[in-house]
């Protein structure tokens, strides 16, 4: 399967080929790795990979995969086989929200154009405030809230439209 | 090493006479006690703040045989610090404009549950001239500096110009933010310029500018913030130093003229402003350079007529050092000096506050390190996190000390600071500080929310950071990467591969038996909704 992680583009390529008791092989990209899989007391797991030993504990909320490894978190999304499949236009014809917050500020109307860096709109979570980018060129087809309304994560704020003239848009907005 | 007013710097020599003298009046040096001020004996404390300094202060009051009083909003009904106090009094909605900066609220509750003192902790009212006031006049001690003092320093501005007559240098600026001066300033000093806000703090309402085309818009979005985050919008613009260290000196004054630096704190790792890292002492600081800073504290407290906890905050460029600005309140980063002094700041805060004066601090010792844990995802460009916290580990250990008010079960929503924990570590060298730092943030587990101590831990094992190379441009210069985060990543890829399902020996199972969770008894169609959102994947 593939999984990407989140904030990071090229996707991981993961799959076990065995697992027997706690031996487990798995391939990452290109490589093989083994691991060691032990169960602690609280429920969490232990993987050992080579003399690298850490604690694992995972959840699947909201179509994404929580992994906490040690100290470090991580959120990843299953790839669809279609989305890795090259694309023509926009990616995403969606600017979602990456976190709750309020509307700050919009930035562009209906039917405006933009191209790659242009800012879109400005949300305020945590009394900070965080500029959404367009990361390729496209038109905005609908924006979706008003100032001063507050929107969850995942909602969609903007609808964009690829430019009839070109698609060499690639990737969604992201928060910068 | 703790400095007083004069004399005695660095030495060991004996305090001056007047420095344990129970009169002020036997001191010609010293002002007398403001009569303004109610003082007393502090029996039972309302804490006007949540999270980890909530908590933090509760432990100190609870140690100090004083009843506490927590307050919540609605999102808080769960939260440790409400479980922590003696009462809890529920004082309104989610949105900090209707509960903890709700002044008025806070001060009823106090008086309705029998408060003689209100502590107001960071942020929120804890540097807000008009609350300290209201809680004054209202009969309630204040646990932190009288109202003019804190209206003099608080503002940025007026502070500038204290410590210009206090002798301590400034950065030059120009006390103006419309286009035509802002231009003019940034023609005589350059670009980069830097904006700030004058009632501002933790980075809210500062914009760095490094070329003209960019100046309207950032005078404009630094007042928009300043205004939304401190109903203020007044700014000031500075020549933005290029790398520049952070040091700051913690004081405390007893109000009778007597000030006591209690060493100074190295808060250079910073991104956009907040702080992440800091440590006391500063690797950059020898003995001159901190008898001079100290001294420069010293006399602009002094000046102010500084009564309580507070910290005076620098520029250090090489050696000359510039006044950025005092925070007229307890610090986040606070624990530092605690471990190296042996102190409870609070404790030094509420003693202040009841009227007693201050007595000569522990010699400093080691060295400490502080780490903030905050709820950013910094693979993500530290978009905020939220979520329910679905497993937790933190750690413990020789030279280890956690400030945190996370739970299992906690909700982090995006209505507060991302603040989720300090971890901080202590040890007789900085290697060994660092050293327990880095085991320390390898005990750190927190499933549920996206948080950012392997970013943290990066830093801390970093070659700069373990020479003390630092700046607070240090995370824009090294991006420090580890083969360790890469064996962490291919962990957790193994773990989500198995975790959905691709191999028959494992299952999500929920050890959430609680049925408080409304996905659990919904839709029934698909493997994953059976369990709802919280499960932990474990073996049959």
């Amino acid at each position: 399967m593939k999984l990407r992680r989140l904030g990071q583009t090229l996707p991981r390529e993961v799959e076990i080929i065995s697992h027997q008791g706690s031996v487990i092989s798995a391939r990452i990209d290109d490589q093989t790795i083994r691991a060691i899989l032990e169960r602690t007391a609280d429920g969490s797991f232990m993987i050992r990979i080579g003399s690298h030993r850490v604690r694992i504990n995972a959840v699947r909320s909201k179509g994404s995969i929580l992994v906490a490894a040690g100290p470090a978190s991580f959120e990843f999304k299953a790839v669809e086989a279609a989305e890795s499949r090259p694309r023509i236009g926009l990616a995403s014809p969606r600017v979602e929200a990456p976190m709750p917050g309020r509307v700050l500020k919009i930035l562009v109307v209906e039917g405006a154009e933009v191209g790659a860096g242009d800012g879109l709109l400005v949300l305020e979570a945590m009394k900070m405030e965080t500029t959404l980018y367009a990361e390729g060129a496209g038109m905005i087809a609908k924006v979706l809230v008003v100032q001063g309304q507050m929107v969850d994560h995942g909602d969609t704020l903007i609808e964009l439209s690829p430019l009839r003239d070109s698609s060499n848009a690639e990737s969604p907005p992201r928060g910068r | 090493m703790y400095h007083k007013p004069s004399a005695a710097l660095n030495t060991g020599s004996p305090p001056r006479a007047c420095y344990f003298q129970a009169s002020a009046g036997d001191c010609t040096g010293c002002g007398k006690l403001d009569a303004t001020v109610p003082t007393g004996k502090i029996k039972n404390l309302l804490v006007a703040n949540r999270g980890e300094i909530a908590l933090r202060i509760i432990r100190t009051a609870k140690v100090e045989g004083i009843r506490t009083i927590a307050v919540y909003s609605e999102a808080d009904a769960g939260a440790a610090h409400v479980a922590a106090a003696d009462e809890a009094v529920l004082i309104g909605p989610p949105e900090p404009a209707q509960s903890y900066l709700k002044g008025s609220a806070i001060i009823a509750a106090a008086h309705a549950n029998g408060a003689d003192a209100i502590h107001p902790g960071y942020g929120f009212l804890s540097e807000n001239e008009e609350f300290a006031r209201a809680t004054l006049e209202s009969g309630l001690i204040f646990v932190g500096p009288p109202p003019r003092v804190m209206a003099a320093l608080g503002d940025k501005i007026s502070a500038r110009r204290l410590a210009a007559q206090a002798g301590v240098p400034i950065v030059p600026g120009i006390e103006a933010s419309d286009l035509q001066s802002a231009r003019m300033f940034a023609q005589r000093v350059q670009y980069p310029i830097l904006i700030k806000a004058s009632a501002g703090g933790g980075g809210r309402g500062m914009r760095v500018v490094v070329r003209l085309e960019d100046l309207e818009d950032s005078l404009e979005s630094a007042s928009r913030e300043a205004r939304a985050a401190f109903g203020d919008g007044r700014l000031f613009i500075e020549k933005y130093l290029a790398r520049p260290r952070h040091i700051e000196v913690q004081i405390l004054g007893d109000g009778s003229g007597e000030i006591v630096a209690l060493g100074e704190r190295e808060c250079s790792i910073q991104r956009r402003h907040q702080k992440l890292i800091e440590e006391s002492p500063s690797p950059a600081v020898g003995h001159e350079l901190r008898a001079r800073m100290c001294e420069a504290a010293i006399r602009l407290a002094t000046r102010s007529g500084y009564r309580n906890a507070g910290t005076v905050e620098f520029l250090l460029d090489g050696d000359d050092f510039y006044f950025l600005e005092v925070n007229a309140r307890l610090q986040v980063e606070h624990p530092v000096t605690e471990l190296r002094f042996g102190c409870d700041l609070v404790a030094e805060q509420l003693r202040i506050a009841a009227g007693e004066r201050l007595v000569e601090p522990k010699r400093p010792r080691g060295w400490a390190i502080e780490c903030r844990l905050t709820a950013e995802e910094p693979e993500h460009g530290f978009r905020p996190a939220t979520g329910k916290v679905l497993y937790l580990q933190l750690p413990s250990g020789p030279g280890v000390r956690v400030d945190s008010a996370l739970e299992q079960g906690t909700v982090v929503t995006s209505y507060y600071d991302s603040l989720i924990a300090k971890v901080v570590s202590y040890g007789a060298t900085r290697e060994e500080a660092r050293r327990r730092m880095i085991a320390a943030l390898d005990d750190v587990s927190i499933l549920g929310v996206g948080h950012s101590t392997a970013f943290v831990r990066a830093i801390v094992a970093s070659a700069p950071f373990a020479h003390g190379e630092l700046s607070t441009r240090f995370i824009e210069e090294n991006s420090p990467s580890s083969s360790w985060a890469h064996e962490h990543e291919n962990a957790a890829l193994i773990a989500a591969a198995l975790a959905t399902g691709d191999s028959k020996e494992f299952s999500f199972q929920s050890t959430d038996s609680g049925s408080h969770d409304p996905a659990r008894n919904s839709s029934r169609s698909s493997p994953w909704s059976k369990l709802g959102n919280f499960r932990l994947w474990n073996t049959r």
